[in-house]
């Protein structure tokens, strides 16, 4: 991995006495709102199909590409992302998920769809993976004493950038597009309209990433927050003051078997975000219509976001009292419990439906956000950045089993349309099948062995060393 | 709590907030149509 220009360089960086580290939250959340717009791409999917004349499938290519690359990149930078601090990481983010907007309007502006999966799917993708693991290690450094609520806040800000990218989306669009309502579900905006939108995203976003790239500090070697012991840390459960590289990591079943809850958590997430719209219409279908209006669909849709959204900052919050490995213990377990819920008693009612759904998408989202401060708790400080994105990996694992699993259940009971709740059952079983293996997998986690720990020197020592000579323990 | 501390929440909060409104207002067709 290349080093970096002197403006960018971790030595620049370090924040002097008296810095206010709750700067460092808005700087992530500056990089998460943004990189967060991938979650709002079905707002111009069904224009782009028209403007390439394709099919659906083709264009949720472009939204599977940047997962995959968001993964890949994540776990190939992450032990570059370490090494050369928050500023260089948020700043290539910046650069690589503009370039992306940028060559994927050249794609739609040029009639090429080639070009919009390099631009936004693999460009834009790689900037979603460093954007994504770029203030973990630094929010995990300025706050040891609540890990879990400052990576909280973080990881929401990828949930909420859905939630701002949606609306504005199609704003845009009816500004760019005159013909174009965004509040008619049956309008489509032309493929200029994205083209602009795309435009206009891509310069909006580098100006609020580069925001967050030239505010945030890594702390000095030194620095504690006032009043904070860390010889408390070592009295918890799990929680480790001893050093695990990431290349360690990989080695440990800690680290596999946490790739497993990860992996199960957000599938069967997935298994509801995927089908949210028409699983709602499915299940209080009467004959041939639903008592639930496409409208009250979408609304539905907005409630789990929240829902996915808040269980980030409050789940995550919560870990730091009850400790990570029970509330994952909930997320699971009660996760488990809530999918048998709504398949069975679900769809009795709307809102016995609505509320499970929520809890559920509330886990999901606090899966998510607490598992940088779980990582954290194992292997410590050290390369947290570098081995949360190499558990990244699953969740691109799980981006692609979620959809398949419902998919095939349902192509199997009928067409989209004619579905009933009983269609359903089979997939929400498997689900609740995969959260029972991951609520073992959890309960299997144990302290991480001492021969995958650092050999004790001094941390200058060990932030300056490379990593082929720290990591043979 | 200093005035910048205060300018950068400003700068992320505004958007989520104006997220957050648009999203609740969407949501709640959900239970009133």
């Amino acid at each position: 991995m290349p080093a970096v220009p002197s403006f960018l360089a971790r030595e620049r960086t370090v924040a002097g006495p008296g810095f206010n580290r709750w700067l460092i939250p808005t700087c992530a959340l500056a990089v998460h709102l943004c990189i967060g717009q991938v979650y709002a791409t079905s707002v111009y999917k069904t224009a782009l199909v028209g403007h390439f004349d394709t099919s659906l499938t083709r264009v949720g290519v472009i939204f599977s590409i940047a997962i995959v690359m968001l993964g890949l990149s994540a776990a190939v930078a992450g032990t570059w992302v370490d090494t050369n601090g928050p500023r260089a990481a948020m700043f290539t983010a910046a650069c690589f998920w503009f370039t992306g907007f940028m060559v994927g309007a050249a794609g739609i502006g040029t009639d090429q769809l080639w070009l919009v999966y390099l631009g936004y799917g693999v460009i834009g993708g790689i900037g979603l993976g460093i954007g994504y693991i770029s203030p973990v290690s630094t929010l995990i450094k300025w706050f040891p004493d609540r890990p879990g609520l400052a990576t909280g806040m973080a990881i929401m800000g990828f949930g909420g950038g859905a939630l701002i990218a949606s609306p504005l989306s199609g704003r845009l669009m009816a500004v760019y597009d005159s013909s174009y309502d965004a509040a008619d579900p049956s309008s489509v905006a032309s493929g200029h309209a994205v083209m602009m939108l795309f435009l206009t995203l891509g310069a909006v976003y580098l100006c609020f990433m580069l925001f967050g790239a030239f505010t945030v500090r890594v702390p000095a070697d030194d620095w504690k927050p006032e009043g904070w012991d860390p010889s408390q840390v070592a009295e918890k459960t799990l929680v480790t003051t001893a050093s695990v590289s990431a290349a360690n990591a990989i080695k440990t079943p800690q680290f596999w078997l946490l790739w497993v809850v990860l992996f199960c958590n957000v599938t069967a997430g997935i298994g509801i975000l995927e089908q949210a719209a028409p699983m709602i219409q499915d299940f209080f279908r009467e004959g041939d219509t639903s008592t639930v209006s496409a409208a009250a669909a979408g609304g539905f849709v907005g409630l789990l976001s929240i829902a996915n959204m808040a269980g980030r900052f409050a789940w995550s919050s919560t870990s730091d009292v009850v400790g990570r490995k029970p509330i994952y213990m909930g997320y699971l377990g009660i996760g488990l419990a809530t999918y048998i819920l709504l398949a069975t008693v679900g769809p009795s009612s709307t809102v016995l439906f609505v509320l499970f759904a929520a809890v559920i998408l509330s886990f999901y989202g606090g899966g998510f956000a607490t598992v940088p401060a779980y990582l954290r708790d194992l292997f410590g400080t050290f390369q947290v950045g570098a081995i949360h994105g190499r558990l990244l990996t699953a969740w691109s694992a799980a981006g692609v089993a979620g959809p398949l699993i419902v998919n095939g259940f349902l192509d199997s009971q009928g067409t989209p349309g004619e579905l009933t709740a009983d269609a359903y059952r089979g997939a929400l079983f498997t689900m609740v099948g995969l959260l029972a293996v991951g609520f073992v997998a959890n309960l299997m986690i144990r302290p991480v062995a001492d021969r995958f720990h650092e050999p004790e020197q001094d941390g200058d020592a060990r932030e300056s060393a490379p990593e082929t000579e720290r990591s043979n323990a | 709590m200093s005035a910048r501390v205060v300018a950068a929440w400003a700068v992320v909060g505004v958007p989520l907030v104006y997220g957050l409104v648009e999203t609740i207002n969407k949501a709640s067709s959900l239970f009133t149509k």
